[in-house]
């Protein structure tokens, strides 16, 4: 872990809207992580974590305050500098995957490299060392629609970290997995801490709470940080 | 955005979605074929009419008497060539006969050979008739469907007509006139003008109608006035009358077919509109992940344009080079008879290749601008919305 500042999240509101009625989803946030930083975002369903992570990512807007990525407000920014941010300073994993099902997890993992102005040759090297590190290379010409909960869970690991992204974000990423594969997916954790990114994870599964790394977990109650 | 890197992914999601794809090329092919195998068909009938009008004389004077037609008098012929700008005078005998009744009919054309005019528009349509032998003898030129409809009845080389006498008048078949012309020679019987005088029962004296040009258009409506003034059942025609009322028919029929493509291809259009909009289809799900993934809303809207670009042109050039075939090279059966249908005799009018780039280019605009529009609008109103909500 390094001084360098990551992640700043100044005053954040996020208010919903269902009718005339506002339902406030987040409320005053305020939080800085550091690079090299694990932060476990701990709360019950509907205390916020997952829109947090959405606004992190900048799949959200906030309805007021800002969320800084290594200085740039994120929300802010015009489309097409928020979309070349979130491909190369972001990774993303999904509660539910969110794999194309029609796809191999090749062509996956490549999906997220093709507006990076790649070459071709050197998308393949570089998806080929993701799923190196996601434990899944010897699975790339299987379809996503054949793969078992475990398997799609490292090839979205190896999807998000294929652009060498700074910040690992995953969205209760143990949920859909029975407990061998939420061990195997910490084990991976543990390796991308080790190799300096900086990981939030939004999660309520209790094998986060004393993980084998060093890690800061912030607890979520009803939209705040408490 | 590596061009190499979009190319790939392009025609990678071409492949794996080959069975969404290809439903919408097939159904779009079908709607693209009937389209232009129309537009074709219409373009085609109407450079043939514009040919063939081009050696037909610039107007013709009949006699209407109590709302009928009746023979003209052949000394009108004289008055006419004395009106000054008028030209090439010629009178003609010609009328329908009857096979049997309820059966099909002959259109008799009588040509005098004394008369230049009647000599010059005779050879322009049968370039390689022996004038002189044809005249030489009891003998016509027939239209294809004449020569088809009396080999089924057994004249071979000769056909016996009943005169209004009561008379047999027994006529060689000269010659076979060429398919081009089948598009109004098709049940044309063409022989001398004293031999149609004598089967279809005019007089001396008597013609069908008078024909005459000018040369000069800009004189064609005060001609008409003049002529008409001549006498009180004086009937005159002139060439533009004949090429609007075969117009008419022609894009009267074309018009219905094209209000029929507008149908389909309207429905289908709502069909893909609401397949892409749908709230939680999908494709809305598939934009969301890409936009997470850090494709910009230019990144994903250039993908689905260029999709949606491949799947249309794929569809224009099957569905228009299916028509083609169908049209000019198998002779467009069934819709051939919607056109040409309603004639008395077998038409085997084979159409003209006329493809010309305007047609082209309106099948392309009438379809691929409507079908993209409706890919492209939900695609950039999925696209503009936050990620998150996407792919809900």
């Amino acid at each position: 872990m390094t001084d360098k500042m990551m992640i700043q999240i100044e005053n954040l509101y996020r208010t919903f809207h269902h009718g005339s009625n506002e339902v406030p989803v987040l409320k005053e946030i305020n939080l800085n992580i550091c690079e090299g930083e694990c932060v476990v975002l701990k709360g019950v369903s509907g205390s916020g974590k997952t829109t947090l992570l959405s606004l992190i990512a900048g799949l959200d807007k906030p309805s007021s305050g800002k969320v800084l990525i290594e200085g740039e407000p994120i929300s802010k920014l015009p489309d097409l500098f928020a979309s070349e941010l979130r491909a190369k300073k972001i990774g993303m994993i999904f509660q539910h995957f969110n794999l194309f099902e029609h796809l191999s997890v090749n062509e996956n993992v490549t999906i997220a490299l093709i507006p990076s102005g790649l070459k071709m040759k050197e998308i393949h090297e570089k998806v080929a060392e993701a799923l190196k590190v996601a434990n899944i290379i010897h699975k790339k010409e299987t379809l996503a629609s054949r793969l078992s909960g475990g398997e799609k869970q490292r090839t979205a690991i190896a999807r998000a970290l294929v652009a060498d992204p700074n910040i690992i974000l995953c969205d209760e990423p143990t949920a859909n997995l029975d407990r061998d594969n939420s061990l195997l997916f910490i084990d991976i954790l543990e390796k991308l801490h080790r190799m300096g990114k900086t990981i939030v994870i939004a999660t309520h599964d209790p094998l986060f709470d004393s993980l084998s790394f060093e890690s800061t977990i912030i607890p979520m109650v009803d939209g705040k940080i408490v | 955005m590596n061009a190499n890197a979009f190319w790939h992914f392009l025609t990678l999601q071409l492949f794996k979605e080959r069975s969404k794809h290809l439903s919408i090329i097939g159904i779009s092919v079908m709607i693209l074929f009937l389209l232009s195998s129309v537009l074709f068909i219409s373009s085609s009938l109407r450079f043939s009419l514009e040919e063939t009008l081009k050696v037909q004389p610039d107007f013709v004077v009949s006699r209407i008497q109590g709302g009928t037609t009746v023979p003209t008098p052949v000394n009108w012929g004289d008055e006419l060539i004395d009106i000054y700008g008028v030209s090439k005078v010629a009178s003609r005998v010609y009328g329908r006969y009857f096979f049997e009744a309820k059966e099909g009919s002959f259109l008799i054309v009588g040509v005098d050979f004394l008369e230049e005019q009647s000599h010059e528009n005779l050879q322009t349509l049968i370039d390689s008739t022996d004038i002189q032998a044809f005249f030489s003898g009891s003998q016509m030129l027939v239209g294809e469907g004449v020569k088809a409809y009396l080999d089924a009845h057994f004249y071979k080389d000769a056909y016996n007509f009943l005169t209004p006498k009561g008379m047999f008048e027994k006529v060689n078949i000269f010659k076979t006139l060429p398919s081009q012309t089948n598009l109004i020679a098709n049940d044309m019987m063409i022989m001398p003008i004293d031999l149609a005088r004598k089967i279809l029962g005019y007089a001396n004296n008597e013609v069908s109608d008078i024909t005459f040009s000018v040369p000069n258009p800009d004189e064609w409506n005060m001609m008409t006035d003049k002529v008409s003034a001549l006498y009180y059942d004086l009937h005159v025609v002139n060439k533009n009358d004949v090429q609007k009322s075969y117009e008419n028919l022609y894009n009267y029929k074309g018009g219905l077919f094209l209000i029929l493509f507008l149908v389909v291809l309207a429905t289908f259009t709502l069909i893909l509109y609401q397949r892409y909009s749908m709230v939680y289809s999908t494709e809305r799900r598939h934009i969301g992940l890409l936009r997470a993934l850090g494709w910009s809303i230019n990144d994903v809207l250039k993908f689905k344009f260029m999709e949606t670009l491949v799947v249309v042109f794929i569809s224009y050039i099957l569905g228009v080079f299916i028509a083609y075939v169908y049209v000019f090279i198998l002779g467009a059966p069934l819709l051939k008879e919607v056109f040409l249908g309603g004639q008395n005799l077998h038409n085997t009018l084979s159409f003209i290749p006329i493809v010309d780039f305007s047609v082209l280019t309106s099948i392309f605009l009438l379809y691929a601008l409507p079908f993209i529009a409706a890919v492209l609008i939900p695609v950039w109103r999925v696209s503009v919305t936050d990620p998150k909500e996407a792919m809900l």
